[in-house]
């Protein structure tokens, strides 16, 4: 195992494209992994829609090719709607949020030539690969995919609910993106303790390092967690065991279907901060750099980020407050729940407080960044009514928790996403995305996003049940059938905002302007290097000064407003001698 | 030091591996062995918790496996870690020769594989498979199956362990990768012994 990246840069294709152990190869590899697999969920998004607002008619265009007639069937929906969940969170957002910019952010902003590991990195995507090609192969088998939704409960996902080898290969699925992700996270942690520059203290790291780190350690705790749980639903429906099967379902049952529902919850509930960690990360950097201004409380945001790390693993029991939870246990969760919204408070003042009066560029980074508060606020204040008994009660299984999940973890997640690739495009790729095209994207991505999850909230308010095939067959559901027409509208205008990013990608790809080496004028380390970055980083492995939001400091000489890390900033003690590159043998090419 | 002066050192042209490089592998192990715990943890506490709902435990009519055979097979792979142990040691002391101690330590990792088949088939030809009707059969097979497929891991690396010290890519100069596989392998002994409290003991 090479180290610190000093493995000679390859000259064959396969080893160069394919199975390449650079990070920077490996995070576009995670990328277009990424990207692919948030088209095919967002088109399973669309056709959910298509289905819930007009049932019975047949998809346009596209439904002669995967449904009988054009029409989504019950099972198909099903299917539909347990893949899209989770593909977007396992194949879409999580490969794009952690293993694309994970990998590419990570060793640059350190100030590394690689990750730690670089062959676990590389197994890490092709484990990954193997994991979405059994989903994928899932949806082909003769039954049909996995109809359980994708939170699978038994004893729907046991063979007692659902025949056929789809639920097991999803399962199975699960299972190996699972571990693609710890193996991820073990490289990230250790990565980021091990390698960081001279000079790189924790408290000079960029805040997308920290949001990075945190993320890591909940993969690396957790994922075990419905790994296990997978391991048990296998046995299950493959040999027989009774794990989850009860007494009541089947003879010889003597499992308990509650127990899978724990073991998913405590895995699920930090999977949600999993996805929105590295977007927080990534914000927290990106208001501060466009603001030109140092992030407002950078130690507080990175205690709060910690405090929500820890408490996001004491609060799972809020998603099982039906299930005949005994109610002091119910009363603990709930309260766990609403004291994680302090330190969600303290990250939107921060985040608010770092915008105040700065001197704001309005580049499309900066616009998702934004649009992260404005839906994670939404979200996050409809969070409340869940994490209230009394409420939950009546909300759960409807819209309401649709949509709130959605700005939470999904569209917070997916804004954070953008807000990286049109920050990070230009030392990726070396090209700059169209910056008009790119705010087109914004406007007709955040505006129609907003309606469709809104509307959620009132078709779920109305006691609009999730899950259901066709919500007209129920009467007292057919007044809010106008309400599901409005948010497939917007869903569909949604849709459609993807396909000018996938244009505007595509041509500044291959046919944008040239990047220059630090076109946004930041000064973390990724920057002080070419675009796109040489294959090893860094000439000289650089030795770091200051933290990473030195903007409008009045000592910055020439009239600048900002520097990179790597400078010295006038009246500042240079970096103590024990510190310098000389006392690193290791790091010396 | 003396064996280290008679053996001839076939890696001395190898370069040395750095403090740095060992905390490297070290820690990337340790958060390993953290994941693969909360994994194992799931694994147990949900064996308790549906133990726990059974009327009788054993259930009725279940026949536990060998408790002498399992008593034997637990001491074996006990005994493995210790020599695992003592030829990691010895190698961080500056002995080349560990060989012999590695190569003990595959034999009674094969020994108790072997052994653990015994168990499952003494429970099989009973009557008793995984699809029979309860609790234990579940468990057992569910558990021990979970734990069988470290232990073929473990062997595995064991083997490229024993390739590596014979070919002079691991040994004095290199001793991170003769370690982590040490812990993973402790480890695998550590599951099996919560394992044969939980199914022998409790």
């Amino acid at each position: 195992m090479s180290h610190d990246g000093i493995h000679p840069e390859p000259t064959s294709f396969w080893r160069k494209h394919v199975f390449s152990v650079d990070h920077k190869v490996i995070g576009k590899q995670f990328m277009w992994f990424g990207f692919a697999w948030l088209a095919i969920g967002g088109m399973m998004a669309m056709m959910i829609r298509w289905q819930l607002a007009y049932p019975g008619t047949p998809f346009p265009v596209l439904g002669d090719f995967f449904f009988p007639g054009g029409v989504v069937s019950p099972e198909q929906y099903n299917t539909l709607f347990t893949m899209h969940g989770t593909i977007m969170i396992f194949l879409g957002l999580t490969p794009l949020l952690i293993g694309a910019f994970g990998n590419f952010c990570i060793p640059l902003m350190i100030g590394a030539r690689d990750m730690i590991f670089p062959l676990l990195n590389c197994l890490s995507f092709w484990t990954l690969m193997i994991g979405g090609a059994v989903a994928f192969y899932s949806l082909t088998v003769p039954l049909g995919g996995s109809e359980a939704g994708w939170t699978g409960y038994p004893t729907l996902s046991t063979t007692v609910g659902t025949q056929g080898s789809g639920e097991t290969l999803w399962a199975i699925a699960v299972f190996i993106i699972g571990v693609s992700s710890i193996m991820g996270g073990i490289n990230y942690i250790t990565t980021i303790v091990r390698l960081r520059a001279p000079g790189m203290t924790w408290t000079r790291l960029p805040l997308t390092v920290w949001g990075l780190f945190f993320t890591s350690i909940l993969n690396v705790l957790f994922l075990p967690v419905i790994g296990s749980a997978m391991i048990l639903l296998v046995l299950d429906r493959v040999f027989g065991t009774t794990f989850y099967v009860p007494a009541t379902m089947a003879e010889g049952g003597a499992g308990d279907p509650i127990l899978y529902q724990h073991l998913f919850w405590i895995f699920g509930h930090p999977e949600v901060y999993i996805l929105i960690l590295p977007a927080w990360g990534y914000i927290s950097d990106f208001l501060s750099f466009f603001s030109r201004k140092p992030a407002f409380g950078y130690r507080i945001t990175v205690g709060a980020m910690a405090a929500v790390t820890i408490l996001s693993a004491v609060v799972y029991g809020h998603h099982m407050f039906t299930t005949g939870l005994s109610p002091m246990l119910g009363e603990s969760f709930m309260l766990l729940t609403m004291i994680i919204s302090v330190p969600g408070e303290i990250l939107f003042f921060n985040w608010l407080h770092t915008i105040w009066r700065g001197s704001l560029r309005m580049t499309t980074p900066m616009l998702f960044s934004m649009g992260v508060i404005f839906v994670f606020g939404l979200g996050g204040l409809t969070g409340i009514y869940l994490a209230t008994i009394s409420t939950d009660i009546y909300l759960h299984d409807t819209y309401f928790v649709v949509g709130h999940f959605h700005l939470t973890m999904a569209a917070s997640a997916l804004f954070g996403a953008f807000a990286g690739v049109y920050f990070w495009m230009p030392k990726m790729f070396g090209t700059v995305l169209n910056e008009f095209w790119g705010k087109v994207h914004f406007w007709f991505t955040a505006v129609p996003l907003t309606i469709v999850f809104c509307t959620m909230f009132w078709s779920g308010y109305a006691g609009m049940p999730r899950r259901y095939y066709d919500h007209t067959y129920v009467e007292y559901l057919r007044d809010l059938q106008h309400l599901n027409v409005i948010t497939t509208h917007a869903a569909l205008l949604l849709g459609a905002a993807q396909v000018v990013f996938a244009f505007n990608f595509i041509k500044s790809r291959w046919f944008g302007q040239k990047a220059t080496d630090n076109p946004w004028e930041v000064g973390t380390l990724e920057w002080t290097t070419a675009s796109p970055t040489p294959y090893f980083n860094f000439q000289e492995i650089p030795v770091v000064h200051c933290g990473p939001h030195e903007f409008s400091n009045p000592n910055i000489p020439g009239g600048a407003d900002w520097i990179f890390q790597t400078d010295v900033l006038p009246g500042e003690p240079a970096l103590p001698a024990t510190h310098a590159p000389a006392a690193e043998p290791a790091h010396s090419a | 030091m003396t064996a280290a002066q008679t053996i001839p050192d076939i890696a001395s042209t190898a370069p040395r591996e750095s403090a740095r490089d060992r905390t490297n592998a070290r820690l990337g192990m340790v958060v390993f062995i953290m994941s693969w715990a909360m994994g194992v943890a799931v694994l147990v506490v949900s064996f308790l918790v549906l133990r726990d709902r059974q009327p009788a435990w054993p259930p009725e009519g279940v026949k536990l496996p060998s408790l002498p055979v399992a008593l034997v097979a637990t001491g074996l792979l006990v005994a493995s870690s210790f020599t695992l142990h003592r030829a990691v040691d010895r190698l961080r002391r500056g002995f080349r020769q560990v060989n012999g101690l590695w190569a003990a330590t595959l034999i009674l990792g094969l020994v108790f594989s072997g052994l653990q088949y015994w168990l499952w088939m003494d429970l099989w030809t009973a009557g008793h498979q995984p699809w029979a009707a309860g609790m234990f059969e579940s468990a057992f097979y569910g558990l021990t199956w979970f734990h069988a497929a470290h232990v073929i891991s473990g062997l595995l690396a064991l083997v490229v362990g024993q390739i590596g010290l014979a070919t002079g890519r691991y040994g004095t100069h290199k001793t991170s990768t003769v370690a982590n596989i040490a812990t993973f392998w402790h480890f695998v002994d550590v599951v099996w012994i919560i394992l044969f409290v939980c199914f022998f003991v409790l």
